[in-house]
């Protein structure tokens, strides 16, 4: 993960790496750059990007290492860069205060017993889409690298540079806005929740 | 002390906050064996946790399973490739 470059690659041993261990990921990046972005043409520009980047960076990038992860953490944060100034979404505004919110412990979801995992089973891909999209970029995208794509806290703290510690409560904020949305839903489309609205 | 039961399970749990956390660790494989350990005693002795982790697990598995992937436009890979052997 370090941008020391300690590798001089020979050209035929950089494509070997691009076509081997980049290139098989394009699915995974363009679904996480498709959630950041929420737009076909800006997904396909910031993939683009990532891979340029990849190729430029390469000697930084140790054989045999993680290259999802790699990749992941240069796509970040070129969304972060570039993407992010541009986008029409609000940005770390909104998140700040959302954290901070959530941060206090006595705010923990209260829902247990108002949001069934039978309701929870029965939603719809859609529904559970709209719920992961509206929620803030940060918390969105930890859930993203963690259920959808399957990183450890170990690779998301590399991915996102933040501590191990910051993954875990920033993950279990995320989850907690999460079920507001998906109790949201249950409620609106009439599944089984136990509150009485 | 609550120590009203259900069955064997007690009704509350003492520290939601901190379980819940624990609980969501576990899910996420990040507890290794001790987890497991921890995880069974939980969900034999405390509600709230049993019906947390449930429905964590439904959440983890409808966000896997059937979260819309988005589909690669076919020309992405290609155009990357002729980016890139612009710039070589």
């Amino acid at each position: 993960m370090s941008e020391v470059q300690r590798r001089k690659y020979s050209q035929v041993e950089k494509n070997s790496i691009f076509d081997g261990e980049f290139m098989p990921h394009i699915d995974s990046m363009y679904n996480f750059a498709y959630r950041l972005t929420f737009d076909e043409d800006d997904a396909k520009d910031l993939v683009q990007d990532t891979y340029l980047k990849a190729y430029r960076f390469i000697n930084s990038f140790e054989q045999g290492t993680n290259a999802k992860a790699w990749l992941f953490r240069i796509l970040k944060n070129s969304f972060i860069n570039e993407y992010r100034k541009k986008s029409k979404q609000p940005a770390k505004v909104d998140y700040q205060e959302v954290e901070t919110y959530y941060n206090s412990d006595d705010v923990d979801f209260q829902g247990t017993t108002d949001l069934r995992a039978e309701s929870v089973k029965d939603m719809l891909g859609d529904e559970i889409s709209n719920a992961l999209n509206s929620l803030a970029v940060d918390f969105r995208t930890v859930i993203i690298l963690c259920d959808l794509e399957g990183f450890t806290y170990e690779e998301m703290a590399k991915i996102l540079d933040i501590p191990i510690g910051t993954v875990r409560s920033r993950l279990h904020r995320a989850r907690n806005l999460l079920k507001e949305k998906l109790k949201g839903y249950a409620q609106h489309m009439g599944y089984d929740t136990e509150e009485e609205e | 002390m609550n120590e009203e039961t259900s069955g064997s399970r007690k009704l509350r749990c003492d520290d939601t906050s901190k379980c819940f956390e624990l609980l969501e660790s576990i899910l996420d494989g990040e507890m290794g064996d001790p987890g497991k350990e921890v995880l069974k005693e939980k969900l034999a002795k405390c509600q709230p946790c049993f019906e947390h982790f449930h429905l964590e697990q439904a959440i983890r598995e409808v966000l896997k399973n059937k979260c819309t992937k988005q589909e690669v436009p076919k020309e992405l890979a290609q155009s990357i490739r002729e980016k890139l052997h612009d710039v070589k």
